[in-house]
């Protein structure tokens, strides 16, 4: 009794390199690559490339009749030399994806892929049809291209039989990874865009650092812009600034905007001094004004780690004018855990934590249980005075004044953190 | 706007220069110094002991191959951004890759068996033996790694290498005849004797080495050089490349002034140190013990480091000094691996260390011609390189270079294999 259907799995190494023979049994070539279409969980192949010699030939995988010991062609297979530049919205996958390093949205890494892994499904008296179902980052996946996997599997199988190496399938479904390649096409632009927009900033920063200039700057391209900002806020300075200095200055600009502006200053005064100006013109005038006060301190010193970003109230606003102030805030100031008391002039007068907030009668005016500042510092002191005053008195943000006991901004710990971990 | 500034310009672009050149500046002169390594020190001292002057002409064409060769790895690493490893997986596939990694892990673990040697050498003219000397410098190597705190004292090596003006400074004081010198560097000469030969691609062989190439590149890439800042690089790279050579060339003038004068045979480190005698008197054998300990301790930290590197990024393993312990296992054991063993093969007793050597300088030989190609085909990739492939003038340099290298390797291998034979 046929069966209606038949399923099997193939890898990409069993099918490099294959015969490819037309329907007379003449030889054609060999299987050089497969080009499969983006924009499907499991992409569909759309078509072959037949190598032989110095000839490269392409041809629809629907021309393909059988898949055994050779790949078998239909009569009506008809090869067309193949093209040479990217095609839109295709994936050749052996150029762009073998050997290659693409991105681990599951694991937030960058891995390299050592084979590939084929589902094809055969309805009877129809041709086959297959997809890519999961890229190979295992070992041995390593083995099998250097096609050694039936001695080596034996040989561990005798010697070890409980080994990891035999049940390694570090297979990664393919809609769980993602190429970066400056390839055309839409479709492909924004699945990039989606995957990665799904992974936390820090991981993005870190694969970045990790990939090489051309690629880094690709990746940043795919970015939307809050993303990007995001991004670009976990990355050192330096790889900021040198991203940024390849983009197109309005979305430089816009990314900057986004930046939390004590980030977006450290980024600017990386940059050369006329490309720091062109940016700074391109930015909407308030976020420019607030980066260009900052960016006057030197980056050692408090002023080059501190934020404007702060929620500040007058002494007679009650706790729950201050609760209101929080949440309208809420956007622009990622950390908040003190809430800073101002006089009409600016001058600093106390603190209160959204503790003392929460807890308060809601009605009570902050002055009367606002706490002296137990420690503030100054634009032009070190790092390390910032650090030790932090940790001395438990604060999680250190207010900045001036030499009037003006509130200038504060610093906070998320900042000193990263400044005594990079330090070390 | 234009015409205000411009009277600035040239001060600035000055000042810009030159900090930009010191921001880049390091990938080239460290490599040079590594270079200088054990096997670096003894094979000069040995062509100056036992040829005086007469290997002295190598010295020309060797930097002119040696500035070819490392400015080709150095600009693949700032346009590619990707290390040489990453290119030639990426370019050539898995089987080639692996074979040319099998054969790099070779040869470099013979080269930390000659780190670890000399090591050893140095201490023995302090009358630490070598059970106590090798252990204690694999242990010190390996937890400077790991502990992270080997970028500070990379810095100390470097300043140590200060130690190499020693040379020169010897030089003078022993007053060779210059106008001989002068001659014997310009004019080419050759002896079809074996020995000769063998001292000649000995020469070579350890000034142009495989893991230079990946070295110096990774380092290229790891600094974030720009394209546009390729200029300064590449100066780097040329002013290391000579600094090795002029540092080989006093201590083949030197050891040719003192103890080829003298005619006595080197057997041993204390007598190589003999060419320091006109500097340091007395203490040159401590002298040279200090110089060759820091050579061959910075070597040994480079070299197994750079080797697991190289592994772990053409197999797509992670790596790097600031991953933990479980997260880059293959990356710190391979590291691990080189360190033990190159202490080990040292401390073996009847192993044959020179037969070991021996066979690393073969892989070494044997892998060179490859790596050239692969660099010569990469290198001018359109798609890789773009506009800054080779010209046609620098590709046919380039590859005379490597035909030149080609055909002296395999005199190498040959006749090492034949010495193996019939040893």
């Amino acid at each position: 009794m046929p069966q209606s259907e038949s399923l099997r799995f193939l890898f990409f190494s069993d099918l490099l390199g294959k015969k490819v023979l037309r329907a007379d049994g003449s030889l054609l070539g060999r299987v050089s690559d497969l080009v499969a279409v983006i924009g499907e969980p499991y992409p569909p192949v759309e078509s072959v490339v037949v190598r032989l010699g110095r000839k490269r030939w392409q041809l629809a995988w629907a021309a393909v009749a059988e898949v055994n010991g050779a790949v078998r062609l239909g009569p009506e297979a008809e090869p067309r030399p193949a093209p040479e530049a990217p095609v839109a919205d295709r994936v050749r996958l052996g150029e762009e994806i073998l050997d290659r390093q693409i991105v681990d949205i599951e694991g937030a890494k960058l891995v390299r892929v050592n084979d590939l892994h084929f589902f094809e499904s055969k309805p009877q008296e129809s041709r086959s049809q297959l997809r890519v179902a999961h890229v190979d980052i295992s070992f041995r996946g390593l083995v099998r291209r250097m096609g050694w996997q039936p001695v080596v599997d034996r040989v561990v199988s005798v010697v070890r039989p409980a080994s990891r190496y035999l049940k390694d399938e570090s297979m990664l479904p393919w809609k769980l990874v993602q190429p970066i390649e400056s390839s055309p096409g839409r479709v492909r632009v924004e699945a990039t865009k989606k995957a990665l927009a799904s992974l936390h900033p820090a991981d993005l920063a870190e694969i970045m650092e990790e990939l090489d200039r051309v690629h880094r700057q690709v990746l940043l391209e795919r970015l939307d812009v809050g993303t990007a900002a995001d991004a670009l806020e976990e990355a050192s300075p330096e790889l900021a600034a040198e991203l940024l200095e390849k983009v197109e200055p309005g979305k430089a600009a816009d990314i900057l905007e986004e930046m939390a502006p004590d980030e977006s200053a450290d980024v600017l005064s990386e940059l050369p001094g006329e490309r720091r100006e062109e940016l700074l013109g391109a930015m909407e005038a308030p976020e420019a004004r607030e980066v260009k006060e900052l960016l006057v301190y030197p980056g050692n010193s408090v002023g080059g780690l501190m934020t404007l970003d702060r929620i500040q109230v007058y002494p007679e606003q009650t706790a729950a004018d201050a609760i209101a102030e929080v949440r309208r805030r809420a956007e622009e100031v990622p950390i908040v855990h003190e809430v800073f008391v101002v006089d009409n002039g600016g001058a600093l007068k106390g603190y209160a934590t959204l503790k003392d907030l929460v807890l308060s009668d809601p009605y009570t005016p902050v002055s009367q249980f606002a706490r002296e500042p137990p420690v503030t510092v100054a634009v032009d002191d070190r790092i390390r005075d910032v650090a030790l005053a932090a940790a001395k008195y438990s604060l999680v943000s250190v207010p900045v004044v001036d030499k009037l006991g003006l509130l200038r901004g504060i610093v906070t710990v998320d900042d000193i953190l990263a400044e005594v971990v990079d330090a070390r | 706007m234009r015409v205000e500034s411009s009277p600035a310009v040239p001060r600035r672009t000055l000042w810009g220069n030159l900090l930009v050149f010191l921001a880049v500046v390091g990938p080239g002169i460290i490599t040079a110094n590594v270079d200088n390594d054990a096997g670096g020190i003894t094979t000069y001292s040995l062509a100056g002991a036992q040829y005086g002057n007469k290997l002295l002409w190598t010295l020309v064409p060797i930097t002119v191959a040696l500035v070819v060769v490392q400015e080709m790895s150095a600009r693949m690493g700032v346009i590619t951004g990707k290390g040489l490893a990453d290119l030639i997986r990426e370019n050539f596939g898995v089987k080639v890759t692996f074979w040319v990694m099998v054969a790099l892990l070779v040869a470099d673990v013979g080269n930390t068996v000659a780190e670890f040697s000399g090591a050893a050498a140095s201490l023995s003219i302090f009358g630490v033996p070598a059970w106590v000397s090798v252990p204690l410098t694999a242990l010190a190597v390996w937890l400077l790694v790991l502990k992270g705190t080997y970028r500070q004292v990379e810095k100390i090596f470097l300043v140590a290498c200060l130690f190499y003006i020693a040379y020169p400074i010897s030089t003078f004081l022993a007053r060779p005849e210059w106008s001989t010198v002068t001659r014997a560097t310009f004019t080419p000469s050759f002896e079809a004797s074996s020995g000769y030969v063998a001292m000649l691609i000995g020469v070579v062989g350890t000034t142009i080495a495989p893991w230079m190439q990946f070295y110096l590149q990774s380092a290229v890439v790891e600094k974030g050089i720009k394209p546009e800042h390729y200029a300064h690089s590449r100066l780097d790279v040329v002013v290391g490349c000579i600094i090795t050579d002029v540092v080989a060339f006093f201590i083949i003038v030197a050891c040719a002034a003192t103890i080829f004068k003298a005619g006595i045979a080197v057997e041993t480190a204390d007598q190589a140190a003999l060419a320091l005698g006109p500097l340091a008197g007395r203490y040159a054998s401590w002298l040279f013990a200090f110089g060759l300990f820091n050579a061959s301790f910075f070597a040994a930290t480079i070299l197994p480091l750079a080797t697991a590197y190289y592994v772990c990024e053409a197999f797509g393993w992670e790596s790097g000094i600031n991953k933990r312990w479980g997260e880059a296992k293959q990356f710190y054991w391979l590291y691990t691996l080189i360190v033990v063993l190159g202490a080990a093969v040292v401390l073996a007793p009847h192993l044959p260390l020179l037969k070991i050597m021996l066979v690393s300088q073969i892989v070494n030989g044997i892998l060179l011609p490859f790596i050239l190609i692969f660099m010569l085909l990469l290198v001018n990739n359109e798609k890789l390189m773009g506009p800054h492939r080779n010209g046609p003038w620098f590709n046919g340099i380039a590859w005379l270079t490597t035909f030149i290298m080609i055909a002296l390797t395999a005199y190498l291998v040959v006749a090492g294999v034949r010495d193996l034979v019939a040893s």
